[in-house]
């Protein structure tokens, strides 16, 4: 599914996603930029470009107008020759704890919602949680409070706590969204928690 | 629609393939029914014997006159439909299906052909490719497997249900060892009509069964299982071993969430959503289940009393290491106990009564706890060892335990004088264990579970 529509579906399930667009033209993401605020990312959309970053496609933490027209006029120098849709204007999420929220269609139980902690959390120490969806807030809870690295969003070493109430709220939005849909695997990969909510900044899903 | 009470509660039974030949399974049903006391009527059926131990020999199910409830069917695959129709035609409309060769062996379209018969007559299949089921308070011996070579366990309260026969066989033989009671057993085989679904609803619905176990390759209507699971635990423990956790790494996942999450995963979900739970060996399933026995705990906080030091300290870690808390005794507990016990004795959490305690310390310590409003859960140690305990402890202990109070567990460690020990105290109903881990680990599950209960409680 393309990003914007996979975007799409997230919002219409009041899930929060980081502001982003697609344009074609500098001129217009000029504008958008100054309208979302910097810092900014900007990522090429090509059907013939499938790792953007190691084409050179990806551009992260532009400041200001005219870093975005020098990043612009690289990426595009870089996709030479490729077919191009567009370029995605992307909000640079601020810092927080990096989570992941993800769904898949067990064969034998139906959708099911994981959550866990980003990066080598999940992927080293395999820390995550599972339910069957649908889930109520409780279930929700319960799956945070189960993996390991809970200290780490209760605050760990001087951080601040994230909002593990409006977390809790995501992965019941995610279980409902796996429910009423024909998704079979979606990764929500990061999504950023701060001590007031949480932002969806990159999402996959396949039907 | 499904009935499992005629199959486990029922008046009459027809053995289809019952033998006159010792060494065959058809003999083996039979007799385990005669000599189990079974106040039924038997129809031994055999085109050709006339009489089975002392039975009376019947062609085929219609040329039997009164009602039957159950047909045990023991004879070879290909006969197995014919069987089928004429219990359909009779009326029969529980069956055990004790035979195998169907979808286990590729028989796919056997199997499809004894689903289609069911369906068509209303008929309640337990099987194919089954051992058959154990009602003990109803004298229903069903299983095909010799009694001196597996034997029976205790009318109990453990409902078991087991989706391998060769498991479960294990399993009711080592309960009966152990001393351990039993409300329901049945091995299910193929699910061909009766599934895991169906068997935990009606257990679910027993009276006589208090703690339901479960041994699961594989669960067919999922959702349903969710469902139902989820309303039985909150009335009575479920507690599941799920075999068949290898990952099926042939599929082809593209993100990241279907990497992680593969069946064995999703069975682990499940099982926290309903909370079911898991037990991860053979063993754990008895750990876990003998402990529900006991009086629900008020709390986690453990009260050790035990006659060597050493067996204090691991007792000690083992409450750590469940996350469970070392009780602090109540300042009357330590006045008792300071007054009535030897001057060497340490007044503190674990209670050492020392080498030398006899069955009147026991007494006193464990009667002392039982009163301590500090102390939720009471761990007994008794290593027999020792020169001044002896057997008496038994009647200490059991006579605490009948007070229903507070949960006792018991911990013993030791060969064969132990071992006699300990089955008393577990056909008794007091679940003991061999090791600290063992028995706070299930102490841990039983507390969970009473958190689980009384949180309920107050949403419900």
């Amino acid at each position: 599914m393309e990003l914007l529509e996979g975007i799409a579906t997230l919002k219409k399930y009041g899930i929060n996603v980081v502001p982003t667009l697609l344009t074609r033209d500098l001129g217009e993401a000029k504008k958008i930029g100054t309208k979302l605020g910097f810092p900014l990312a900007i990522k090429i959309i090509s059907p013939d470009i499938l790792h953007k970053s190691d084409r050179g496609c990806v551009k992260l933490n532009i400041s200001n107008v005219e870093e975005l027209g020098k990043a612009w006029k690289g990426i595009m120098a870089n996709a030479k020759g490729a077919r191009i849709e567009g370029m995605l204007i992307q909000k640079m999420a601020s810092k927080g704890i990096e989570l992941i929220v993800g769904g898949k269609v067990d064969e034998q139980f139906g959708p099911l919602v994981l959550f866990g902690l980003g990066g080598i959390y999940v992927e080293i120490l395999k820390d995550f949680s599972m339910r069957v969806c649908p889930i109520s807030k409780e279930d929700a809870l319960e799956m945070i409070s189960e993996i390991k690295g809970l200290p780490i969003l209760q605050g760990a070493r001087g951080t601040k706590p994230v909002d593990l109430n409006a977390v809790a709220d995501l992965l019941v939005k995610v279980s409902r969204l796996l429910s009423e849909s024909k998704i079979k695997e979606l990764d929500l990969n990061p999504v950023i928690a701060y001590e007031k909510g949480y932002v969806v900044v990159d999402v996959r899903m396949i039907e | 629609m499904i009935n499992l009470k005629q199959i486990f509660e029922p008046k009459s039974i027809a053995v289809i393939g019952a033998s006159r030949e010792p060494s065959k399974v058809g003999h083996a049903i039979v007799k385990n029914f005669v000599a189990g006391g079974f106040p039924g009527d038997i129809y031994p059926i055999n085109p050709n014997a006339t009489e089975i131990l002392g039975l009376k020999c019947y062609k085929n199910v219609s040329s039997i006159k009164g009602k039957i409830d159950c047909a045990i069917i023991a004879i070879p695959a290909q006969f197995v439909p014919g069987a089928l129709e004429e219990c359909g035609k009779k009326g029969v409309r529980g069956i055990v299906l004790i035979t195998g060769g169907f979808s286990e062996v590729g028989n796919v379209e056997g199997e499809r052909q004894v689903a289609e018969i069911a369906k068509r007559y209303d008929l309640s299949i337990i099987g194919a490719n089954c051992l058959g089921v154990l009602n003990p308070a109803a004298r229903v011996d069903g299983i095909f497997l010799p009694v001196y070579k597996m034997a029976r366990p205790r009318v109990g309260d453990i409902g078991f249900i087991s989706q391998s026969g060769a498991v479960g066989g294990c399993i009711v033989d080592l309960a009966a060892y152990a001393g351990i009671g039993i409300s329901k057993f049945v091995s299910y085989g193929n699910a061909t009509v009766i599934d895991e679904t169906h068997l935990l609803e009606y257990l679910g619905k027993d009276e006589k069964t208090r703690i339901i176990v479960m041994y699961l390759e594989g669960v067919r209507r999922g959702k349903e299982f969710i469902k139902v699971a989820k309303e039985i635990a909150k009335k009575k423990p479920i507690i599941l071993l799920k075999a068949g956790v290898s990952k099926k790494g042939a599929e082809a996942v593209k993100s990241h969430t279907a990497s992680l999450a593969g069946s064995a995963e999703a069975y682990r979900a499940v099982m926290k959503q309903c909370k079911i739970i898991e037990a991860k060996t053979l063993m754990e399933l008895f750990y876990f289940a003998k402990i529900f026995d006991q009086p629900l705990p008020k709390g986690n906080r453990v009260g050790i009393v035990t006659n060597g030091g050493g067996y204090g300290v691991l007792a000690t870690d083992a409450v750590e290491l469940f996350e469970l808390e070392l009780a602090n005794f109540s300042e009357e507990s330590k006045k008792i106990l300071r007054k009535n016990l030897p001057n060497y004795v340490n007044i503190r959490n674990p209670l050492d009564v020392v080498g030398d305690a006899d069955s009147a310390r026991y007494d006193l310590a464990i009667n002392t706890l039982m009163e301590d409003p500090n102390v939720d859960i009471i761990v007994v140690v008794v290593l027999f060892q020792t020169v001044a305990i002896d057997s008496r402890v038994i009647s200490v202990i059991t006579r605490a335990a009948d007070q229903k109070k507070k949960p006792i567990v018991v911990i013993s460690t030791g060969g064969e004088y132990t071992e006699v020990h300990k089955r008393i105290f577990d056909s008794y109903g007091i679940p003991t264990y061999h090791s600290p881990t063992a028995a706070l680990d299930a102490v841990q599950k039983f507390v969970w579970y009473a958190d689980f209960l009384k949180k309920n409680k107050r949403i419900g």
